[in-house]
């Protein structure tokens, strides 16, 4: 078994502001795909997103530290002072160069990319505001993050699309394994602006559905794209660490393994070789069969392509299982963002530990072409030992085997 | 893990492209003679910016790179880095057809990608010229170049983009060096690339940071720093399999730290903590005492703090006499900031200086500052017996990052 653990888990996401509204939403399938009211949608072909609404980073952090933050950075300090708080990691007698804070997001803050930029264009070169300038870096979140909490440690910021908060995974395992940090703080974050989206909607890659204020959302399957936002952080430290300190344990990083794929760059590979390699490689790792896997947490985004080749690999890899698969595409409830794998690793988590089964749906749904609705299925509390991730963006892969800790029982 | 299980990493292979050189032979000559490579720049308008300079690259040849349908779908970040990969893969000697591709990792460092695309797209939008081409938007995001070299390569091994700014890249090379050292990969295509676009131009000018003239580091009369452009690729390999297939060992990659200031998000901590830290950790794990540096890289931005705190931080790290015998330059004097490509660029300077055994000088450094009182290899690069070097890279959020180098053994 690895000797990396996670105590605290702070999620900033469409289906609930915190863990526990996000929890209590995702155990009921509850869709955070909504109607966009924050930017004007009218002239482009869609208007849902997976949107955070009712978050105030007042309940998080003082108004002289959000001030000047990006949407962006706010989450995710938010998030980290829910994980932190959660963990209840007592930072005033931890050494702080001791800590980590590693997050993975595909932007940064696009919005005052998208500001900066326009106030270049409206006044000219003496016009440009600086204060906008700081938080276009991608780090921006990371380093509010050590900022707010006083921590020196590693400090990283990883941007590989829709792996990138699986990467910052890895590389925080991988500053634990060397020792050179007790406790790393991991996460994703992404914030959804007007630009972003109407760059995607320009491409066309988009799921064009344009809703009314009162519409019941029905998602295309296989129709495209629906982007979200959110943050997520998750406390990540070694078992020994953890035991002294009697920490209340989420789960384990049981194998983590992410590869390359040679496919074109605004195309998923065709047939999902390197994601398929990736959990093959990740269940030789864990000393797990397919048939030890509880769930499994998909990266289905409504795209078509990425959901098609996730349906053909996961029944190559389970038949051998032989049951009906069932799996969560928790991207359906929530958007797909760069950072969205922290809040699908929170909500692997939350369900190891509670031992209660992330909703489900068949894996024929992947297919898009079936069926019109998405039937979930809630499980009631069922013994859950190892729940897979595995994530697939253009050209990467990544698969990720979560334990149930035996503490928490 | 005993640390004798640990692998040795060596570099085998060197790709370079800036404004001082467009292949690694044109910047080792340039390098070493003290070329300035800050001017006009003709990629976008600069007039009304108080300073209008940077060290642009003059990109030849394209053609025979590029088919005519890629030209237009690749930024100007991607065909720099491309250019920069073609020449390290080359330079390394390897065989991909006889090494196991999954085996072969990418790991880079970026800063603002694409973004000189989305401005043209954005641009043309804004004044409603005619509609923008969405293709230029395919590009923008910061892992397309990442994405592209192991495309074309066919490498499908572990992927990642780091981008921490200005230090990314440095970053990508100390991660390079943690996947083979544990194992896990043969090879590793490290470094970065880093295009000029407006928007980074306007924002280092309305901070306040840029020169009007060509920057001065560690020059009493500095006034901040000249934006670069360009890409430097690396490639990384297990030591023992390099010997084995006969490669040239530039360097040895000895180790690499990183941390956080946690003090401010364009300024670096007055005490210069983080600085200090990140290069006496970076020596601990490298195993490394602080008399076998010889040459120190240093992130010299030329900005008035900058050059101040980091000659504070490097002496409280390598004590007063030790920093003395030190011979520091800022290759910044030269080749601008590059951003994201920076710390792969000057990783390419420092590998060059222990491989050459010259240390490379700092540029327009003609007033002495009595802040930043150290060796800076004034104008002229000199000869000397380099063990061991290091390079700093300080980045904006406060992401510092430090990497020590050793000697290779050179030519097999």
């Amino acid at each position: 078994m690895s000797n990396i653990v996670f105590t605290g888990i702070g999620i900033i996401s469409s289906m609930g502001v915190g863990r526990e509204a996000f929890w209590m939403n995702c155990r009921k399938a509850k869709s955070g795909i909504r109607k966009i009211t924050t930017f004007d949608t009218s002239t482009l072909k869609s208007n849902i997103a997976g949107c955070v609404e009712n978050f105030d980073p007042s309940n998080f952090m003082s108004r002289k530290a959000y001030r000047r933050m990006s949407p962006i950075s706010r989450m995710a300090v938010a998030a980290s002072v829910e994980a932190i708080k959660d963990s209840q990691l007592n930072l005033d007698v931890m050494e702080r160069e001791r800590i980590g804070v590693i997050l993975g997001t595909s932007y940064g803050s696009s919005s005052h990319v998208e500001d900066f930029y326009v106030s270049l264009l409206k006044d000219g070169p003496r016009g440009a505001q600086p204060f906008l300038f700081p938080e276009t870096v991608p780090n921006a979140p990371a380093s509010h993050i050590a900022m707010l909490h006083g921590i020196t440690g590693p400090n990283s910021t990883f941007c590989q699309n829709a792996i990138s908060a699986e990467n910052a995974i890895l590389y925080a395992q991988n500053l634990l394994s060397q020792n050179l940090v007790d406790v790393v703080l991991v996460g994703g974050a992404e914030e959804l602006s007007g630009m972003l989206y109407s760059c995607y909607d320009a491409v066309g890659v988009l799921n064009k559905i344009k809703c009314r204020n009162d519409d019941t959302i029905q998602p295309i399957l296989g129709g495209g794209l629906i982007l979200g936002e959110g943050a997520g952080i998750l406390v990540m430290e070694r078992l020994d660490f953890a035991l002294e300190r009697g920490a209340k344990i989420y789960g384990t990083l049981e194998a983590s393994v992410i590869t390359g794929g040679t496919s074109a760059i605004d195309h998923y590979e065709v047939n999902g070789e390197q994601v398929a390699r990736a959990m093959y490689a990740v269940l030789e790792q864990a000393d797990v069969d397919p048939s030890d896997i509880d769930q499994i947490a998909v990266s289905a985004n409504f795209s078509g392509e990425l959901d098609r080749l996730e349906y053909d690999q996961l029944r190559i890899i389970f038949e051998a299982a032989k049951r009906s698969l069932e799996i969560t595409p928790l991207k359906y409830l929530i958007g797909d963002f760069g950072g969205a794998g922290a809040i699908i690793a929170g909500a692997s988590l939350l369900s190891l530990y509670h031992q209660e089964p992330l909703p489900t749906v068949n894996v024929e749904i992947l297919k898009g072409t079936s069926q019109r609705t998405i039937e979930w299925n809630i499980h009631p509390p069922r013994e859950t030992r190892f729940s897979l991730m595995t994530s697939t963006t253009y050209g990467g892969g990544s698969a990720i085997v979560f334990s149930k800790h035996p503490e928490s029982d | 893990m005993s640390t004798n299980s640990f692998r040795r990493v060596a570099v085998t292979g060197l790709g370079i492209i800036c404004s001082i050189g467009e292949s690694l032979s044109r910047f080792r000559e340039a390098l070493f003679k003290g070329t300035c490579g800050i001017g006009p720049v003709t990629l976008f308008d600069t007039r009304g910016y108080i300073g209008p300079l940077a060290a642009q690259v003059k990109i030849q040849d394209l053609e025979s790179f590029f088919e005519p349908k890629e030209i237009k779908r690749v930024s100007r970040c991607d065909v720099l880095g491309l250019i920069a990969t073609r020449e390290a893969l080359l330079d390394s000697g390897l065989s991909l057809q006889q090494c196991n591709r999954e085996k072969i990792g990418v790991v880079l460092g970026g800063g603002a990608g694409g973004m000189l695309s989305w401005e043209k797209y954005r641009r043309t939008e804004w004044y409603a010229e005619r509609k923008p081409r969405p293709s230029l938007l395919i590009a923008s995001a910061p892992c397309t170049l990442t994405d592209l070299i192991a495309t074309r390569y066919g490498l499908k091994g572990f992927r990642s983009t780091i981008c921490t700014a200005c230090s990314s890249s440095a970053t990508s090379i100390g991660y390079g060096f943690d996947l083979i050292r544990s194992g896990t990969h043969e090879t590793v295509i490290t470094g970065g690339s880093e295009a000029l676009c407006e928007l980074t131009f306007a924002g280092f000018n309305a901070l306040r940071l840029v020169d009007p003239e060509p920057c001065r580091p560690f020059d009493r009369s500095r006034r901040g720093l000249s934006l670069g452009e360009g890409a430097a690729i690396l490639v990384l390999e297990d030591y023992v399999r390099a010997i084995d297939r006969g490669a040239t060992i530039y360097a040895e990659v000895l180790g690499y730290a990183i941390n956080a200031d946690a003090f401010h998000m364009t300024s670096p901590d007055p005490e210069a903590m983080g600085m200090s830290r990140v290069m006496a950790k970076a020596l601990e794990v490298a195993e490394v005492s602080v008399d076998r540096i010889k040459y120190l890289n240093a992130h010299g931005t030329a900005t008035k703090i900058n050059d101040q705190m980091e000659t504070v931080a490097i002496k409280r790290t390598f004590g007063e006499k030790a920093a003395r015998d030190l011979a520091i330059s800022s290759t910044k004097s030269m080749v601008g900031h590059c951003l994201g490509a920076a710390g792969a660029v000057e990783a390419v300077a420092t590998i060059l200086a222990l491989y050459e055994q010259v240390a490379p000088p700092t540029i327009h450094l003609d007033e002495f500052d009595p802040d930043c009182d150290l060796d800076y290899v004034p104008n002229q690069s000199r000869s000397l017996e380099i063990d061991c070097a290091l390079s700093n890279s300080f980045a904006f959020g406060g992401n510092n990052t430090a990497l020590v180098f050793g000697r290779g053994q050179g030519k097999a």
